[in-house]
């Protein structure tokens, strides 16, 4: 056998090997994955709704048309979360959201109440931000009141610490300047997308249908 | 004769125990941070906290012992010309596999770890290992060197997190060590942290060494002078 042949065949079996035990830990791991992301954004949900009883998956698209998803499947599929309490009453809707944060994308997902205008609630799903710095943003409990009440009838926005004067003002955390500046606009130009197609569908929402 | 073997014996160096088990060998003496300094970028990267540490050092523990025992199997097919290329791939492949269990284990921590368990691939400990030991040994010792070398990682990694996060978090696996009244020091949870504790680790690892070589060599002076007057009075 010629080296060429024998280098060939040499790297042609190791891949075949090393794709057989890729594709296969995928396929094993696969559901378990699966289970684990539903498991953390269903439980963030009930985290930003309190009370709620169930939850009704919607897709939507640029023209606002909503379509009810059976499961939190297909990462590009744009979603919101309406909640509803035992009685069936509806809660509110939480919506995912992103905006370029100081290191990467910060990814959260906060609660809106349509019929107050309001955000009630927001946690932070996913970011790199600096530990002990930038972090801050999804454990600092003096930030997380800034969602509480905050007003989405103006343009959100984040102010210098211990400026906030505004309900639509978030007090951003002093060493994460840039990192709570960063949720201010996501919070703002989510709301803005968000609130024409929950107010165009809000009363199929709240029959969750 | 005697005078020979009494000679010939206090000549050679004493075999240490570590030179024979590969396990041992990675454990301790030939730590991959503290006495090679290699993988530095997870080392000062990831060690902000215990968790990720030992999240970290297990990870890569799995990827080591996984690739030392696939590439010492197939090291008699592998061309010399296609060696790094085959290593590489094998390597690749281990990290995917650790990729997929850490997000099907642990989320959280998963995120937490981000882009550093990709990076394993890059990691200059495993190629080094596959490259100086697991080409060349069997199966057996080539694993346990890849688990030895591994487990000393995350030694070194758990070293590295306990200082940092207890100094700059006041706490330890999350729990307060120093009471609501500590005032942390965020500068161990940021790079130059990382830096500071890896240079106390480095410091407080290359004395031991000094003072254990320092105390060897009385040792074998004293050893040395006791057998030349063994011999004398002989």
């Amino acid at each position: 056998m010629t080296p060429t042949v024998s280098m060939i065949k040499v790297l042609g079996t190791v891949s075949l090997v090393c794709g057989a035990l890729i594709v296969g830990s995928n396929i094993v791991t696969l559901a378990r994955i699966r289970h684990n992301q539903e498991f953390i954004m269903r439980e963030s949900v009930t985290q930003l709704l309190p009370g709620l009883q169930k939850q009704v998956i919607y897709g939507y698209n640029a023209a606002g048309d909503l379509t009810i998803l059976p499961s939190l499947e297909g990462e590009n599929v744009k979603r919101m979360f309406a909640g509803y309490d035992a009685s069936g009453k509806f809660l509110g809707v939480v919506v995912e959201a992103s905006e370029r944060g100081y290191a990467d994308l910060i990814s959260g997902m906060y609660a809106y109440l349509p019929e107050k205008k309001v955000v009630s609630g927001f946690q932070v799903v996913d970011m790199r931000e600096t530990p002990g710095l930038g972090s801050r943003i999804g454990s600092d409990p003096k930030f997380a009141e800034n969602f509480q009440q905050l007003d989405a009838t103006h343009p959100i926005k984040a102010v210098k610490h211990g400026t906030k004067q505004n309900p639509w003002e978030i007090d951003a955390i002093s060493g994460a300047t840039i990192s709570s500046r960063a949720v201010g606009r996501m919070l703002q130009k989510s709301v803005q997308e968000m609130s024409p197609i929950i107010d165009k569908n809000l009363d199929r929402i709240k029959r969750g249908n | 004769m005697s005078d020979n073997a009494v000679s010939c014996h206090s000549a050679a160096p004493e075999r240490n125990l570590a030179d024979d088990n590969p396990f041992l060998n990675g454990l301790w003496k030939q730590n991959p941070v503290f006495v090679q300094v290699l993988g530095m970028c997870p080392t000062l990267a990831i060690t902000n906290s215990v968790r990720n540490a030992i999240a970290m050092g297990l990870a890569t523990t799995f990827v080591l012992t996984g690739s030392n025992c696939l590439i010492s199997m197939i090291r008699k097919m592998v061309p010399k010309q296609v060696r790094i290329a085959t290593f590489i791939a094998v390597i690749a492949t281990m990290v995917t596999v650790v990729d997929y269990l850490v997000k099907a284990i642990s989320i959280p921590v998963y995120k937490a770890l981000g882009a550093y368990i990709p990076l394993i691939v890059a990691n200059c400990i495993i190629l080094e290992r596959a490259e100086a030991y697991a080409a060349r040994k069997p199966v057996f010792k080539s694993t346990m060197d890849g688990l030895g070398m591994g487990l000393s990682f995350a030694f070194a990694l758990t070293c590295l997190g306990t200082v940092r996060e207890v100094l700059g978090a006041g706490t330890f696996l999350g729990f307060s060590v120093f009471g609501p009244k500590f005032e942390p020091w965020l500068l161990f949870l940021l790079p130059p942290g990382g830096f500071i504790s890896l240079a106390i680790w480095l410091l407080t690892f290359a004395t031991w060494r000094e003072r254990k070589a320092k105390r060897e060599i009385a040792a074998a002076k004293a050893e040395a002078e006791k057998m030349q007057s063994v011999a004398v009075h002989a």
